[in-house]
C-alpha cells in the first residue's frame, strides 16, 4: 500500500472561463430567429388518452408549431426495453409524460399555448405501489409489454421489467447451520440528482442536418436517440455540449433533444428549451429509485458469514430508459464487498406510474449499501462483536471469492477500513450525544470502448480530440496530464476539443465513473502513436537510431550528447502532420461461475472494483431528532490517482451528496404519484453550513485490469457508503437502526420516542 | 408597456426599456447580454443568480429590474475588470472550488461581499455566509478553503489587498 504524495495542484483548463462568467452553458446561447419551446405534460399520472385538440393553441398569435404523436414517426425507443414514444399516444404513464410540444415567439406564449391544448382522458387507477405491481392480478403499466423489443437477459414479464438473482452454493442449508441469524427490512425513498443547472436544449436545422446544443452527459446517446426517433441518419445529427452545469447521472440518457429538433424542423427556425427548476424535478426520466431491501445473514460465532439471503424490490417507474441493469446492480450491493460462503439474492425491478428511475451517481448502491451496512451492524450486535472487527474479518481480500465466484486480485478493501478507522479515531471517548458509524462499499469500473486523437500543432503544442464528456468532475480536464506524460510535454501545452459528436470518436459519455478508466487509456494510446512518429522523424533528422533518443521537456535529444537535439516544435513545424489515434484495449470482465444466476447482464462480477470505507461522527439532538454530521473519514481504493485535486473534489462532493441522501433528500409523492416537493426549498440539498469536516485518504494499489497508470474510477463511489455510515452512528445513539431512508428528524424522533412504525 | 430605466452594470451605464415584471436577472442576461449570472431556480433557493446592487448581494431572479433603476449592479463579469483574475477567482481555481462552475458566479459574488464586510472571517462565518449559494459538485470544501486563503494572504501582505471591484460602486 502506498499513500498518495502531495502533487502540485493542476488547474483545470476550463477554470478561467468559469470564474469570470465568460463560459457558455446551453441556456446562455441564443440564435437569430430563435423560438422558445414548452411542453404539455400529462394531466394525470395514469390515464388513457381519448383525444387531443390543439386548435386553440395553434390559433394563438406568435405560436409557430404544436406537435403531438401524430407529427413524428411512430417509433418506440428506450434503453434495454423500447417501451416509450416521444409523445404519449394511447396512455400517459406518469406525470412527466409529454403529450404535446409548442414552439412560440416567447417562452411565456409557448406556456400559454401549451395550456390551451385540450386533452381528454379516461383516468385510470394510479399504479404507484411498485411492490404490489408484481402481483399476478395487478393492472399493467404497459399492456403491450410482450410486444416490446427488450434485452432478453432482463426477464421482462408484465410489470416486472427485470429480475436478477445471484446464487452461490446452497444458502438455505448454510443458513440452517448458522450459529446466529439476523433478518432486517429497510425501505429507501426515491431521490434526485438535482444538478444546479436546469437542462437546456437549442436545435437548429441547416438543410437536412440538425445541430443540437444540449446539456446532456451523453452526447452520443443523444445523437442516436434523435436519429432513431426522427428516422434520420446519425451523420445528419450533430450534438454539441457547451459547458455542462453538473449532471450526477440525471442528464444521462436521451431525453428531450428530439422534441426540440422536431419543433425546429416544423418551424424552420432555431428552437430553444430551458427547464424551470420545477420541470427539472418533474420531467426527466431520471431519479434515484425507491427500494425495499430484505436481508438475512447467518454467521458463525467467530464472525464468518456463512449465508446471505436477500430480496430486493426496486421502483423503475413508468419506463425503462438506461436503467435496465438496476436489479442486478442492487443484488451485488446486497452482497457487498464481503466473503460470504453461500448467497441467494433475488432482485426485482418493477414498473409503476411514478417518475422513471435512471442512473443517479452510483445507481442502487447508496440505498442497498445503507441497508446492508446497518444489517451488518445488527449482526455484529447479535454476535456481541465490534462492528469494525466483524468487517475486518469478512471484507474481501486477494484470492477471496465474490458472490458469483469472481476471484479477487490485489484489492484495498481492508486497507480502506483501517485507514478510515485511524482517521476518525475509532474507539475514542465521545460525548453521550455523539457516535461514530462505519460502512464499507464497492463499485465496479466499467470497461467500454472509447476513443481519442492527439495531434501536434506547428508551435509544438498539442490538441486532444476526444469523444469524452466533461460534466464538471474534471475527468476530461485531466486528460492532458496523461498525454503530456507520454510525450515529454507539459499538460498546459494541450488544448482539448470535446463534447462535439462531429469531432471526437464515440464515447459512452459522463457516466459510470469511466472517463479516466477508458478514455484515459485511449489518450495514452493516441499519444504513444504520436511519440512513435516523433521518434521516427527525429531519428531521420539527427541521423541516429531511435533507440538512442530521449524525449523530455519538448525536445528529442541523443543520449549522452544533449547538444544533438531537435525540438517537438521544429518537427511539428515542418508541416508533416503528426497525429495519433487510440482506443486502448478494454479490460476483460473477471471470470465467474454464474450458472445459478438469472437475469445476467454482466454485472454479477466487478471489473477492477473500487473499495470504500467511510466513518461518520454524528451528533443527535434527542428533543428534535435532528442529526448533524460532524466529521466524515473517507478512505478509497480508486487505484493510482491521476489528478489529486480532481479526485479529492469527487470525494468532497460525493460525501456531501451522500449526507443529503442520508438525512434530507427524498422525492415525496401523493397517492396518485404526483411529486409533492419539486423545488429546492422542500427538496433540501446540503448547504455550506451543513457540511462537516471531510478527511480523505487514498489507498493507491496498482490493481490488475485498472485503467491508465493503474487508475480506476472515482466519481460515483464516494456517495455509496455515506448513508450507511451515518445510519450506523444514529443507530448507536437511538438504540436501533432507522429503517427508512432518508433518516429525517421525524423518523429519528419517532424511533427515539416510540412513534408509529411506518 | 416598457419602463425606461438606467442600470450601471460593472461601471457601464445601460439605458433600457424593461417590462414591469421583468426580473433583474433576465434583463441582465437578455438585454445587457451578460450571461455569467445563472438561473438555477428562479425562486431565491440556489443563489446562482446572485449580484450586488449598490454593494448589497441580491438574488437577481427575485428582484425586479425596475427596482434596480439608477443603481450600480456588479455581476461576476465585474470581478475581474482588467482581464486579470481577482485573488478570489485565482484561489477558487487553485483550491478546486470549481467543478461544473454553474454555482461559481453567485458563489464568487457572495464570497466577495463577505470578505469586504468581514476581511478575516472564521471558518464557520464563511460557511454561514455562503449557505445561500447551493453547490452540488464540490461539497463546499474547496470553496471555503479558497475564501480563507484569500483572507489569510491579505493579512500577510496588506499591500496585496486589491479593493474588491464592488467597493468602487459603494455610495
Amino acid at each position: 500500500m502506498t499513500m498518495a504524495p502531495e502533487r502540485t495542484p493542476f488547474i483545470r483548463s476550463d477554470g478561467k472561463e468559469k470564474v469570470t462568467g465568460a463560459g457558455r452553458y446551453t441556456a446562455d446561447l441564443n440564435l437569430t430567429g430563435q423560438l422558445h419551446a414548452k411542453f404539455r405534460y400529462a394531466d394525470h399520472p395514469h390515464a388513457r388518452i381519448l383525444s387531443i385538440d390543439t386548435a386553440a393553441a395553434r390559433a394563438l398569435p406568435g405560436v409557430f408549431a404544436v406537435l403531438t404523436w401524430e407529427d413524428v414517426p411512430d417509433v418506440l425507443y428506450g434503453g434495454s426495453v423500447n417501451d416509450r414514444r416521444l409523445f404519449a399516444k394511447e396512455k400517459v404513464r406518469w406525470e412527466g409524460d409529454i403529450v404535446a410540444a409548442v414552439a412560440a415567439r416567447t417562452a411565456d406564449l409557448a406556456a400559454e399555448a401549451a395550456g390551451l391544448i385540450d386533452v381528454r382522458y379516461e383516468v385510470l387507477p394510479p399504479l404507484t405501489d411498485f411492490a404490489a405491481n408484481a402481483e399476478a392480478d395487478a393492472q399493467l403499466v404497459h399492456e403491450a409489454w410482450a410486444d416490446y423489443e427488450a434485452d432478453e437477459n432482463l426477464g421482462l414479464s408484465g410489470n416486472i421489467l427485470g429480475h436478477s438473482s445471484i446464487v452461490k452454493g446452497d444458502a438455505d442449508a448454510a443458513m440452517a447451520g448458522a450459529d446466529v441469524v439476523v433478518k432486517s427490512r429497510y425501505v429507501a425513498d426515491a431521490s434526485q440528482g438535482a444538478p444546479i443547472e436546469p437542462r437546456a436544449i437549442v436545435a437548429d436545422w441547416q438543410g437536412d442536418k440538425v445541430t443540437v446544443w444540449s446539456s446532456t452527459q451523453v452526447p452520443f446517446a443523444a445523437r442516436s436517440g434523435i436519429a432513431h426517433t426522427l428516422n434520420i441518419p446519425e451523420s445528419q445529427v450533430r450534438i454539441i455540449v457547451p459547458l455542462l452545469g453538473g449532471g450526477f447521472g440525471s442528464k444521462c440518457d436521451f431525453h428531450f433533444e428530439a422534441h426540440v429538433a422536431a419543433l425546429a424542423r416544423a418551424t424552420r427556425r432555431p428552437v430553444k428549451l430551458v427547464f424551470s427548476r420545477r420541470e427539472e424535478f418533474l420531467a426527466p426520466d431520471h431519479r434515484r429509485e425507491g427500494m425495499i431491501i430484505e436481508l438475512e445473514t447467518g454467521a458463525s460465532r467467530d464472525g464468518r458469514l456463512v449465508a446471505r439471503r436477500g430480496r430486493l424490490i426496486l421502483d423503475k417507474g413508468a419506463y425503462c430508459g438506461e436503467g435496465g441493469f438496476f436489479a442486478q446492480m442492487a443484488a451485488m450491493h446486497a452482497c457487498g464487498p464481503y466473503q460470504i460462503d453461500a448467497v441467494n439474492v433475488d432482485s426485482y425491478l418493477n414498473y409503476s406510474n411514478q417518475q422513471p428511475s435512471g442512473s443517479i451517481r452510483a445507481p442502487t448502491a447508496p440505498q442497498a449499501c445503507w441497508a446492508l451496512e446497518q444489517h451488518m451492524d445488527e449482526l455484529a450486535a447479535a454476535l456481541e462483536m465490534d462492528p469494525a472487527e466483524l468487517r475486518r474479518r469478512t471484507l474481501i481480500g486477494e484470492g477471496d471469492e465474490g458472490p458469483a465466484g469472481q476471484v479477487f486480485e490485489e484489492i484495498g478493501a481492508k486497507q480502506t477500513l483501517e485507514a478510515a478507522l485511524d482517521m476518525i479515531g475509532y474507539g475514542r471517548e465521545l460525548p453521550e450525544d455523539e457516535a461514530i458509524g462505519v460502512a464499507c462499499g464497492w463499485w465496479p469500473s466499467f470497461g467500454v470502448p472509447s476513443g481519442a486523437y492527439v495531434k501536434l500543432n506547428r508551435d509544438g503544442t498539442g490538441t486532444i480530440v476526444t469523444g469524452a464528456m466533461e460534466s464538471g468532475t474534471g475527468a476530461v480536464m485531466g486528460l492532458p496530464l496523461l498525454a503530456a506524460e507520454a510525450l515529454g510535454m507539459k499538460a498546459e501545452d494541450f488544448s482539448i476539443l470535446y463534447q462535439d459528436t462531429d469531432a471526437g470518436p464515440w464515447d459512452m459519455g459522463s457516466s459510470g465513473s469511466q472517463t479516466t478508466f477508458n478514455n484515459g487509456r485511449a489518450v495514452v494510446e493516441a499519444a504513444t502513436e504520436v511519440r512513435e512518429k516523433l521518434l521516427d522523424l527525429a531519428a531521420d533528422d539527427l541521423e541516429v537510431s531511435r533507440d538512442d533518443l530521449v524525449l523530455a521537456d519538448g525536445t528529442l535529444s541523443v543520449k549522452g550528447s544533449p547538444d544533438s537535439s531537435v525540438t517537438i516544435a521544429t518537427l511539428a513545424g515542418s508541416g508533416e502532420p503528426i497525429l495519433g489515434k487510440g482506443s486502448g484495449d478494454v479490460p476483460e470482465a473477471p471470470a465467474v461461475d454464474a450458472s445459478g444466476c438469472v437475469g445476467r447482464l454482466g454485472l454479477e462480477s466487478f471489473l477492477a472494483p473500487q473499495l470504500i470505507t467511510q466513518a461518520a461522527r454524528v451528533k443527535l439532538d434527542r428533543d428534535t431528532g435532528v442529526i448533524r454530521v460532524l466529521e466524515v473519514a473517507a478512505a478509497h481504493d480508486s487505484g493510482v490517482i491521476v489528478n489529486r485535486i480532481g479526485a479529492d473534489g469527487q470525494v468532497y462532493g460525493g460525501v456531501l451528496m451522500g449526507i443529503g441522501q442520508a438525512l434530507s433528500e427524498a422525492t415525496w409523492f401523493d397517492d396518485e404519484g404526483r411529486q409533492l416537493n419539486p423545488g429546492l426549498l422542500d427538496y433540501k440539498l446540503q448547504t455550506a453550513s451543513d457540511a462537516p469536516e471531510i478527511n480523505i485518504r487514498w489507498v493507491e494499489i496498482d490493481t490488475p485490469n485498472a485503467g491508465p497508470n493503474g487508475g480506476k474510477g472515482v466519481g460515483e463511489p464516494p456517495s455509496v457508503p455515506t448513508p450507511g455510515a451515518i445510519g450506523n452512528a444514529i443507530a448507536k445513539l437511538v438504540g436501533r437502526p432507522i429503517d427508512r431512508l432518508p433518516m429525517t428528524p421525524e423518523r429519528v424522533w419517532e424511533a427515539i420516542h416510540g412513534g408509529p412504525e411506518e | 408597456m416598457t419602463h425606461p430605466i438606467t442600470l450601471r452594470v460593472n461601471g457601464v451605464p445601460y439605458p433600457l426599456g424593461v417590462d414591469a415584471h421583468a426580473t433583474l436577472l433576465n434583463v441582465i442576461r437578455d438585454q445587457v447580454a451578460l450571461t455569467g449570472s445563472k438561473e438555477g431556480c428562479d425562486d431565491s433557493e440556489c443563489g446562482a443568480c446572485m449580484m450586488l446592487i449598490d454593494g448589497q448581494p441580491v438574488n437577481s431572479c427575485s428582484y425586479l429590474a425596475v427596482q434596480a433603476d439608477d443603481t450600480e449592479v456588479t455581476t461576476v463579469e465585474g470581478l475581474a475588470p482588467d482581464d486579470k483574475l481577482a485573488p478570489l477567482q485565482e484561489a477558487f481555481l487553485v483550491e478546486g472550488a470549481v467543478q461544473c462552475g454553474f454555482c461559481t458566479p453567485g458563489m464568487l459574488i457572495s464570497a466577495t461581499c463577505l470578505l469586504r464586510d468581514n476581511p478575516h472571517p472564521a471558518t464557520d462565518e464563511v460557511r454561514i455566509a455562503l449557505s445561500g449559494n447551493l453547490c452540488r459538485c464540490t461539497g463546499y470544501d474547496g470553496i471555503v478553503r479558497a475564501v480563507l486563503d484569500v483572507a489569510a494572504s491579505r493579512s500577510a501582505d496588506p499591500r496585496s489587498i486589491a479593493r474588491p471591484a464592488v467597493s468602487r460602486h459603494e455610495r
